[in-house]
Parts: C-alpha cells; structure tokens; sequence
C-alpha cells in the first residue's frame, strides 16, 4: 500500500512534468513556424512589390521585358508556394478537427 | 534566393545581353550604307553581383571596328571624291545577319534554362499539392 502511494506521487510528478515541457516545446516550435513564416511573407512581399515596379516599367516603355518577366515569373512563384502551403496547413488543421475525440 | 531563382535570373540577364548584341547587328545593317559608317561590336563581360550571390552577364564597351571600308567607283554619287570613288562603311551584311542569328540562339538557350528552372520548382512544389 505504502510503496504503491509512493509509485502513484511519482507517477504523477513525471506526467506533471511531461505535462511542464510539452507545451513550452510546442510554444518554441510555434515561434519557430512563425518566423518561418514571417520571413517567407516578406520575401513575397519584396517579389510582389519587384513584379509590380516592373510592369509598370514595362508599360510605361521603361526597362526591358527580361527584367519583367524575370519578376512576374518570381511572383508567381512566390504566391504559388504561399497558397500551396496555406492549403496544406488549413488541411491539417481540418485534419485534426475530423478527429473524433 | 534559392538555386533555381537564381538560374532564372542569371538567363534573363543572358537574354539582355542577346538583346543588345541584336540591336547592335541592327544599327550595323541599317547604316550598310552610311558614308564612313564604322561597324560596332560588343565584347561580353561577366558580372559578380555580390549581393544576389550570382554572376551574370552584361554587354561591355562598344566597340567600332576599324577594317577598311568598301570603296566603290561611282562618279555621280554626291560623296565621291576627284576620281569618282565613293567610301562607304565597313560593314558585311553576310557577317551582321550569322552574328543576328548566333544571337538569336543564344536567346533562345537562355530562355530554355529560364522555363526549364521555373518547370522544375513547379515540379517540385506539385508533390506537396493534392
């Protein structure tokens, strides 16, 4: 009786602490997304803003059409790969909704 | 910027050069006419763009070729001098239109790199796409 109180307060003591780490764990990873995340949205940011400085080159009979469609190409690209992975992060997490619980 | 960017970024700037080169060729053959007319040529040069971590390519200096010019018997011609002869430029149609069509395959393989990089990240980003 006294050694299973003692197994049960140590039982609990570790699943306390997993219960400590996990989600500061989970916190560090979180920032970690989103600073991937972040740094991602700037770089589009600068390719949509490079896109749009070129095409308005390009209309106005400025700059020449290799710098336009270097740009528009790496704008594409770069929203290509954001909505790609919107889809597949709201996909998880309509995953993890279906989840019967 | 990753790899393939930079491939397609370092053939636009292949298409650039080309371009020049072409209107270069243009200019010469327009001016096959012109009275001491000298042709014009460009070297290519790479460039280093420390920044974007690439090396490109950039048409340098023109140059005017300094051959002798074609010189041709035409007494009634405005410009001819004491014994009839005319000084035209120095420019070979045959020579401006194989140096057109070099550049234009040389266009034409940097805009092969250019759709071949953007193909083969589309490529890629397709296997995390449903």
């Amino acid at each position: 009786m006294k050694v299973d109180s003692l197994a049960a307060t140590q039982l609990y003591g570790s699943v306390q602490s997993a219960l400590r780490t996990n989600p500061m764990t989970a916190e560090a990873e979180g920032t970690g997304f989103a600073d991937a995340l972040e740094t991602a949205l700037a770089e589009m940011r600068r390719n949509l803003q490079a896109g749009e400085t070129a095409s308005v080159n390009a209309m106005a009979g400025k700059g020449d059409i290799q710098s336009l469609v270097e740009a528009l190409t790496a704008t594409d690209m770069a929203l290509e790969t954001a909505v790609t992975v919107r889809d597949r992060v709201v996909e998880a997490y309509q995953e993890i909704l279906r989840m019967p619980v | 910027m990753f790899d393939l960017k930079k491939a397609m970024s370092i053939a636009a700037s292949g298409m650039s050069a080309q371009s020049f080169r072409l209107r270069l060729v243009g200019e010469n053959i327009a001016n096959v006419d012109t009275s001491g007319f000298q042709r014009k040529t460009v070297n290519f040069r790479n460039v280093v763009d420390r920044v974007r971590d690439v090396t490109t390519v950039k048409p340098g200096e023109v140059q005017l070729d300094s051959s002798d010019p074609r010189v041709t018997l035409d007494p009634g011609h405005p410009l001819a001098d004491e014994r009839g002869m005319v000084t035209l430029s120095n420019v070979n149609p045959l020579i401006e239109i194989a140096d057109a069509r070099e550049a234009q395959r040389s266009y034409q393989t940097n805009l092969s790199v250019f759709d071949q990089a953007r193909r083969m990240r589309s490529a890629t980003l397709d296997l995390i796409r449903r």
